[in-house]
């Protein structure tokens, strides 16, 4: 349907006069849909083992880039820490506090433990905070690069600030 | 991702520039009949199946976007609620929510990084799996161990 329109735009068929306004109302399906097109991509690319351009290797990282990928990575950690521990609680024969006990009995250093707080909260105050930057975004605000960078310059300090201030708790 | 269309680009301009946006050519605005008496220039008529009928595609994927970040903005709420009110509602609650959230997060990786049909098939099928046992895990603990609130509660006070 897309191509048709596409075809007529073309030949300089102007599709705002309104005896042309029929067309889109009644059309075959004349080529593929944007998924199968995709796929084609793909499928083809692999059939003639194309090596992949590089991309991340070479593109120069910015903080909005890295940040993203920030994002995406404590967020698949945090989901895949959530899951690994309901399977635990499935799984694992002693309750919880048993082996909390057994973790206290380790009697690691102050420190270690700190550290541990600290890598447990800066994830979740991480993904947090930048996905209320995201919202933002959704509504359609702070895109211009100045508040790109001082939104996210902002989420970075706030994680720190209060992961540490969590870790001390 | 979600394609947003600003209203600016409909209004002002007329409907000329629309029809050049190959984004919005797969669901054309009706352009408005000024002569309805005047005979059609083009005499081919080609009839569209049902599923083709055009401005009536699926609103689900638009939806699914309203939904993520519905979630989003409640789970952003439970998290106070849960510090200052901690109970077995919240505890379940938090499960739903932070399970679900998940789901569609990883599904959106998955979207993002896999592709061909089949590939496409089993990797969301096995998230479907995954999510559910983490669901029935969750739940499990609520019910039969100290549940979500009290057990951070806990491995806090270490």
């Amino acid at each position: 349907m897309a191509l048709l329109l596409r075809t007529l735009a073309r030949q300089g068929v102007c599709l705002s006069r309104p005896q042309y306004s029929v067309l889109y109302r009644h059309a075959a399906p004349m080529g593929t849909t944007a998924k199968e097109e995709m796929n084609k991509f793909w499928a083809k690319n692999t059939r003639l083992n194309r090596p992949m351009s590089p991309h991340i290797t070479i593109y120069k990282w910015s903080v909005p880039m890295m940040m993203s990928i920030t994002h995406r990575g404590t967020g698949v950690a945090l989901s895949g820490a959530i899951s690994a521990f309901a399977v635990a609680a499935l799984v694992l024969p002693g309750s919880y506090s048993h082996y909390l006990d057994l973790i206290h009995s380790l009697s690691v250093g102050p420190y270690l433990i700190g550290l541990a707080k600290f890598g447990i909260a800066f994830p979740v105050s991480y993904h947090t905070y930048n996905g209320i930057r995201h919202l933002w975004w959704d509504i359609g605000k702070g895109f211009k690069i100045p508040e790109v960078y001082r939104t996210g310059y902002t989420v970075i300090i706030l994680s720190i600030i209060t992961s540490i201030a969590v870790a001390f708790l | 991702m979600a394609a947003i269309v600003r209203l600016s680009s409909v209004c002002h301009r007329g409907l000329k520039p629309l029809f050049y946006r190959s984004t919005l050519l797969a669901r054309p605005l009706v352009a408005p009949h000024k002569d309805q008496e005047r005979p059609y220039l083009l005499t081919a008529r080609i009839h569209a199946s049902q599923a083709l009928h055009a401005g009536s595609g699926s609103k689900a994927a638009s939806l699914h976007w309203t939904g993520e970040r519905v979630l989003s903005i409640l789970l952003l709420a439970m998290g106070p609620v849960a510090y200052f009110y901690p109970s077995p509602v919240m505890d379940y609650s938090l499960a739903a929510a932070l399970t679900l959230h998940g789901h569609w997060g990883i599904g959106q990786v998955l979207t993002d990084y896999v592709h061909g049909d089949t590939k496409i098939k089993i990797a969301n099928a096995s998230l479907f799996v995954l999510s559910t046992v983490t669901f029935a895990g969750l739940c499990y603990f609520n019910y039969n161990d100290v549940g979500i609130c009290k057990a951070i509660a806990l491995l806090w006070s270490k």
